[in-house]
């Protein structure tokens, strides 16, 4: 009886170990699934409404010189506007312009350059409208 | 004699079961790497649609930048344009002016509105269709034609 009991033992530790082994050694050298992961998240739009376009007063020029200074006054005081005038020289005159030029180009230029940064990362102005 | 028979009986019986599991474990390996393919082969498919989008952005940039150069350039011209006027041929505008003084309030006040309608456009008003259709000098806003006449070329 106790043969038999031993028999079957020893069998079962013959079976087990190389069983064991051979689990264990597959089990060490195994190919990994890939994981890939996308954590994309989308930063929010900013969306500032565009500044609306500028509406001008029209402003009347007058020149004065030393021949029609009274007349001009006289046309002021019979239109009943206060007989005063803000004066400029030739050459302020050509400044002043000029110097309005060099803002309205500065303005145009920050304007244009505000949609093209709206239209590369915010995508198409015009679509948009048009979807809208 | 029965152990030693025993040892090989244990031995095969390890052997057939060994050579079953790693059988199996091939075949789940094999599964795995068909996925692992199939995800690597998506994946290159997406680097290629980046690297196209990427593509794409560079030359939207470098038109972007072409664009606001040549809007620059245009803006300057207006400029030298105005300067000319004031002192096209040795002009003496202060001159002209008390010669012919209504004339040339006429023209200070015509220029004074071209003027005042370019910085509307420069802040972002839309243009008129006149504004847009204009190709004659005689048409055009003479202060920035750059901006206010798209259609106009200069002759």
């Amino acid at each position: 009886m106790y043969h038999t009991k031993d028999k079957t033992y020893r069998l079962a530790w013959i079976i087990a170990i190389p069983l064991i082994l051979c689990l264990l050694l597959s089990g060490c050298s195994g190919v990994k699934q890939l994981e890939i992961f996308k954590t994309e998240v989308e930063r929010e739009k900013l969306n500032l409404k565009k500044p609306t376009a500028l509406e001008l007063e029209q402003l009347k020029w007058i020149i004065i010189t030393s021949e029609n200074a009274e007349e001009v006054f006289k046309k002021l005081e019979d239109q009943g506007i206060d007989p005063v005038l803000f004066g400029l020289t030739d050459k302020d005159f050509e400044l002043l312009a000029k110097n309005f030029a060099r803002i309205r180009n500065q303005l145009k230029i920050t304007n244009d350059l505000l949609d093209k940064y709206k239209e590369y990362y915010e995508g198409d102005l015009k679509e948009k409208d048009d979807k809208k | 004699m029965l152990g030693i028979r025993l040892f090989f009986i244990g031995i095969l019986a390890s052997a057939v079961i060994g050579a079953g599991v790693y059988v199996m474990k091939l075949r789940s390996d094999n599964a795995i790497l068909k996925a692992n393919q199939i995800k690597l082969e998506s994946a290159v498919a997406e680097q290629q649609q980046l690297i196209t989008k990427q593509k794409e952005d560079f030359e939207e940039i470098l038109a972007a930048n072409q664009k606001m150069n040549e809007l620059v350039n245009a803006l300057k011209k207006d400029l030298d344009d105005l300067d000319k006027r004031f002192n096209k041929k040795n002009r003496d505008f202060g001159k002209l002016s008390i010669e012919k003084t209504e004339v040339m309030e006429r023209i200070i006040n015509k220029g004074g509105e071209a003027a005042k309608r370019c910085i509307e456009i420069a802040s972002g008003a839309e243009l008129t269709e006149q504004e847009i259709n204009a190709t004659k000098k005689s048409e055009i806003n003479r202060e920035c034609p750059s901006i206010a006449n798209p259609n106009y070329v200069p002759y």
